[in-house]
């Protein structure tokens, strides 16, 4: 063979592979930064990111649609992710630099006797990974009580798209009628219904246990039932950290007691059903009432489609009327853009254009949610719940933060998923081993 | 050289090749491919298991020392960890002697001369080639609590069931899906090692009377060893390391099917919604770490076990 030496031969090969890798890394990583894009004249690609959520999606869809008509020079690229897998995603990207617009999960520090329990995007601005937007000049459009819930250390990294309300009940007017059966507004009146209904041979619960969280709804309805003030939470959740209650306590035993009335009155085999799948059957009259957020009423709307009347109220875990008054709520799917975001200029004048009166009005209704902007017209639905919402109050998961070293038992720390048939024990099983994992991180 | 020294001496087989660049080269690279992405990953697992990294840019990563040990082993974890721990041994147990019992039953029923045999060893491996996620969505729709072929099934005879979401049954389906998934691979492997066995064995074995359950026992089954430790080892390690399937069928919050591999997922990439737990790299690197001894060990001990089997045999 007239050919190469042994050496020119590793040599070659040696520089292919390296050339290959270099390739490859190039091609994970960031496609570069748009010099000559502003937010006053955005061009390029921006690329947003978001966990999904049905209504949400389509309402981000066409504020992009609406944004590329404005901005034809710029392509939005939006990537919606499954809750689940949202934060390694997100972690991947934002290594990548290949992000600009993403949701960040909480906006909460801890008080200080949770120290060390601030979630990964808190961690992440306040790290400097999150460009700051407290002088944009947007964020006057959006209401300065909701600002407050999500400001750190005075400044601002996110933009609220919206609230929703997540301890109430969606019921079906006409079986409710069909029975002679008034809105529960205490924890008899309720069990009253239940009973009531199943009499009747309706089923009056429909959830979807599969992916544990929405049967977790009734757990922050149970809290906000026996704890209703914001000053009772914010102390019970200080007495967890510092030991000083147990979860086997009997008033904290009783939530998960409360829980599983829920479990008792819900549609055979709850457990393994999903619940994307539970719109339907409340549609279906398969079920008198569901447990769910107000984020997800368009999809319930859109099963129902006009069927029948549909009505929202608290659900009334307390033991009186004036603990059930209202509905506790969150500051919805919270946008920031990333330091290093490729397309900082697109970025910011995406959420200008957002924050405009007339597209956040189409957002919001798409979506869902309730406004976090003052003047913004609601929709029928949130005007019929205005009575349970003119104070806008947040629910036990604002207050509580996980200790990272406790078990997974005590994660919310009501331990809901280990009632049966979700789990596999009583109240009181369940709030033992909470106990323990709980106990045993200190 | 004298004919004793030429049988003493020893041989030396000419090298096949004109040249050995080429080869080195190309074994050179594999090696290179090997380390890059797999050794040297491996190492980093266990240096990152002694930090705190969250895998967050800006974020800074602190080295903890054995902290995340000490964490893993505390009494807050202990319920999790002994729960991921039994369900992975069952996993691993129940689910590898299934498929070895299934893959060997198949495998010998097509090696004999049937119509329309390669259709059929096609279908037996079908499931491994579509892949977890299409076959945990064909699962999750059979055994679909409303209204799924399964439950239809199930109220025809009067019962019901929720499935993946009742404790008691969970595993026991998921570990089914599994062997539905894996057994072709199996069947592949004892196909081969059969088709290896002479079959003037099984004519002697023939005259010399014995029955076909004789055949099986004293001539097949003995030969078919080393395809039986190749299997057996596979499945185990391919069982304790599976967790894809039992995320895509029961999630990752479901505690009645949360294995080692799942914790681990969970831990690195904040799979738990719902929750204000951050991830934590650091210390789903220590889980890996422990679980990688622990495969190890199982791994090992099988290997020694089946070899010395094989020889007995």
């Amino acid at each position: 063979m007239s050919g190469f030496t042994r050496r020119q031969i590793l040599t070659a090969g040696l520089g292919l592979t390296a050339a290959g890798v270099a390739t490859s890394t190039a091609a994970c990583s960031s496609g570069g930064a748009n010099s000559d894009s502003s937010a006053e004249d955005p061009s390029g690609e921006l690329s947003i990111m978001v966990s999904s959520a049905n209504a949400s999606d389509s309402a981000f869809e066409q504020v992009n649609k609406d944004f590329q008509e404005k901005f034809p020079d710029v392509t939005v690229k939006f990537t919606t992710v499954p809750n689940d897998t949202y934060e390694a995603s997100l972690s991947s990207r934002l290594t990548a630099k290949n992000v600009d617009i993403f949701v960040a999960k909480s906006m909460s520090i801890p008080p200080s006797y949770a120290e060390g329990s601030e979630e990964d995007s808190v961690r992440l601005a306040l790290a400097g990974g999150m460009l700051e937007l407290t002088d944009q000049a947007f964020i006057e459009r959006f209401d300065s009580s909701v600002l407050e819930t999500i400001t750190l250390e005075d400044k601002l990294f996110v933009v609220p798209t919206g609230l929703s309300y997540t301890t109430g009940l969606y019921y079906n007017k006409d079986i409710f009628e069909a029975g002679g059966l008034e809105v529960p507004t205490t924890y008899a009146e309720l069990q009253e219904v239940l009973s009531s209904l199943k009499d009747a041979g309706t089923t009056p619960f429909g959830i979807g246990g599969k992916e544990s969280w929405p049967a977790g709804l009734y757990m922050l309805a149970a809290v906000e039932g026996l704890f209703p003030s914001a000053d009772a939470k914010a102390d019970l959740a200080e007495k967890l950290w510092s030991n000083e209650v147990k979860l086997t306590d009997p008033d904290l035993v009783e939530i998960l007691k409360r829980v599983d009335l829920a479990y008792q009155n819900a549609q055979d085999n709850f457990a393994g059903a999903s619940y994307d799948a539970v719109p339907g059957g409340f549609a279906s009259g398969d079920f008198a009432m569901i447990a769910d957020g107000t984020w997800n009423q368009p999809v319930v709307d859109a099963a129902v489609d006009g069927a029948f009347e549909y009505g929202y109220f608290p659900t009334p875990m307390g033991d009186d009327a004036a603990s059930n008054d209202h509905l506790t709520g969150k500051v919805e799917l919270m946008l920031g853009v990333a330091t290093d975001a490729p397309n900082q200029g697109a970025a910011l004048a995406w959420l200008d254009f957002f924050s405009e009166k007339e597209t956040y009005t189409s957002f919001i209704e798409t979506a869902g949610y309730s406004s976090a902007q003052p003047d913004i017209e609601q929709s029928e639905f949130l005007e019929s719940i205005a009575a349970y919402t003119e104070e806008f109050s947040t629910p036990w998961s604002h207050y509580w933060f996980a200790n990272n070293k406790a078990g997974q038992d005590a994660a919310f720390p009501f331990n809901y998923p280990g009632v049966k048939p979700l789990g596999s024990g009583t109240p009181e099983q369940a709030a033992d081993a909470a106990q323990k994992a709980w106990g045993g991180a200190f | 050289m004298t004919a004793r020294a030429e049988r003493a001496a020893p041989v030396r087989t000419r090298f096949p090749f004109p040249r050995r660049g080429a080869v080195r080269l190309t074994f050179g690279l594999g090696m290179l491919m090997l380390v890059l992405f797999a050794f040297v990953p491996a190492v980093a697992v266990i240096v990152v298991s002694f930090t705190d990294l969250r895998g967050l840019t800006y974020v800074p990563t602190l080295w903890v020392g054995i902290e995340n040990y000490l964490d893993f082993f505390s009494p807050a974890r202990a319920a999790d960890n002994w729960n991921a721990l039994r369900n992975t041994m069952v996993f691993a147990i129940v689910g590898t002697v299934l498929q070895m019992g299934f893959a060997l039953a198949i495998s010998l029923l097509l090696n004999r001369p049937l119509r329309g045999r390669n259709f059929f060893r096609a279908v037996v491996f079908m499931p491994t080639i579509l892949g977890v996620t299409v076959g945990g969505l064909i699962w999750s729709l059979i055994f679909n609590p409303a209204g799924g072929p399964m439950q239809s099934l199930l109220h025809a005879v009067g019962t019901q069931s929720a499935f993946f979401g009742d404790p008691r049954i969970a595993l026991g389906l998921v570990i089914f899906v599994h062997v539905w998934m894996q057994v072709g691979i199996s069947v592949v492997i004892f196909l081969a090692g059969l088709q290896a066995i002479p079959a003037e064995l099984q004519e002697v074995a023939s005259i010399d009377g014995a029955s076909a359950w004789q055949r099986f026992r004293n001539v097949t089954f003995p030969l078919l060893a080393p395809s039986l430790t190749a299997n057996v080892l596979m499945g185990v390690v391919n069982a304790m390391h599976s967790y894809q399937l039992t995320y895509v069928l029961a999630g990752p919050s479901n505690r009645s099917t949360q294995v080692l591999s799942l914790l681990v997922y969970v831990q690195a990439f904040g799979g738990e919604s719902g929750t204000s737990l951050s991830q934590s790299q650091g210390y789903a690197a220590a889980i890996a770490t422990l679980q990688f001894v622990l495969v190890g060990v199982i791994a090992l001990a099988t290997l020694f076990y089946l070899r010395r089997r094989e020889a007995r045999l």
